[in-house]
């Protein structure tokens, strides 16, 4: 993480040639949450381009540089939400809800990350995008609540929600839970 | 192979690293920063160009003083625009653009001084020589804050780059 620090330092300092280093870091990660989203390797590729303009654009603003790997997927985040809602003309309703605050589950040592991905295509936005974040990428639940803008609580039920929802989509399927 | 394992080794697109460099890319940077301060210095000699005239001028010079002090402006708002929206300043990138940004400020206001000493009254000297003190104190205080960031910075990655080793 020290390591990530210290190329978003220099990448603000304005070495050119850590930019290069600073991608090559960051673009599977965030091409895999994009691609988990969208569902589409091609529009992952054009959306991801577009986050990393926006990144690279709002850059020198970032004020604290451990915080990077949030602020990154917020703005892939954005970018997604954007791309959505031109595509489909509508407000983002889908993506906000889930109030309550529901303990975790017995399942977070259950579902494997071969698990998840199998299971991720079936279910909607909110609960995909919650899985790739907490169990693909292993951003904190902080860092989740900041990337979604909900409250940390709200990740969590929304955690529970999506595992619930894997586990019996994955049993559909013939896979033990 | 998982999607995981196939995201993992997906390398970056050439598309997006000649993208990333055009956005990085310092000459840009410099372009914009040397049009914005060409259009806000050219902008203040014509206006104290005018300011001195002796007699008031003809409505089309008027015109034209008008014309070209407003496309001066227009220029360095639109450069402006551009490195705080499209072209952002890095660290070094706005040390670097300040201390020629002080430099231009520097040269006008001398020429200003000098306009205005040749050609205008001592009241318009007075307004211009402290048009050209605000202008040039601003510039040093951006220079200023420029090189302070950059300091932190260089600070912060030394720090860092000692963790890790």
């Amino acid at each position: 993480m020290g390591n990530d620090e210290l190329l978003v330092v220099r990448c603000q300092l304005g070495e050119r040639e850590a930019f290069r280093e600073l991608v090559a870091v960051w673009h599977p990660p965030l091409w895999r949450y994009v691609r988990g989203v969208v569902g589409s390797s091609h529009l992952a590729d054009d959306l991801v381009q577009e986050a990393w303009v926006a990144v690279v654009r709002g850059l020198p603003r970032l004020r604290q540089a451990e915080r990077f790997a949030p602020w990154l997927f917020t703005i892939a985040r954005r970018t997604v939400t954007d791309h959505l809602r031109q595509t489909y003309k509508a407000p983002e309703t889908a993506m906000e809800d889930a109030t309550a605050v529901v303990a975790d589950d017995e399942l977070s040592g259950v579902l494997t990350t071969m698990r998840i991905e199998a299971g991720l295509a079936a279910l909607p936005p909110l609960e995909r995008e919650v899985l790739i974040l907490f169990h693909l990428q292993d951003l904190p639940l902080a860092s989740c609540a900041e990337v979604l803008g909900v409250p940390a609580g709200t990740v969590k039920s929304r955690l529970h929600r999506a595992r619930r929802m894997l586990r019996d989509h994955l049993a559909e399927k013939g896979h033990e839970a | 192979m998982s999607e995981q394992n196939r995201a993992a080794q997906r390398p970056v697109p050439e598309e997006l690293e000649r993208v990333l460099a055009a956005e990085v890319s310092l000459r840009s940077r410099l372009r914009h920063v040397a049009v914005g301060l060409a259009g806000g210095c050219g902008a203040a000699v014509i206006a104290v160009l005018w300011a001195t005239e002796p007699h008031a001028p003809p409505p089309r010079t008027q015109a034209a003083f008008a014309g070209l002090i407003a496309i001066g402006l227009a220029w360095a708002v639109l450069a402006g625009w551009v490195l705080s929206r499209r072209r952002p300043l890095f660290a070094r990138d706005r040390v670097l653009s300040a201390r020629i940004a002080l430099a231009a400020t520097v040269v006008t206001a001398l020429a200003g001084v000098a306009l205005a000493a040749v050609r205008g009254s001592t009241a318009d000297l007075v307004a211009t020589a402290t048009g050209g003190v605000v202008l040039t104190a601003a510039a040093m205080l951006t220079l200023v804050r420029a090189r302070h960031r950059r300091r932190a910075l260089l600070r912060l990655r030394d720090a860092l780059r000692q963790d890790a080793s």
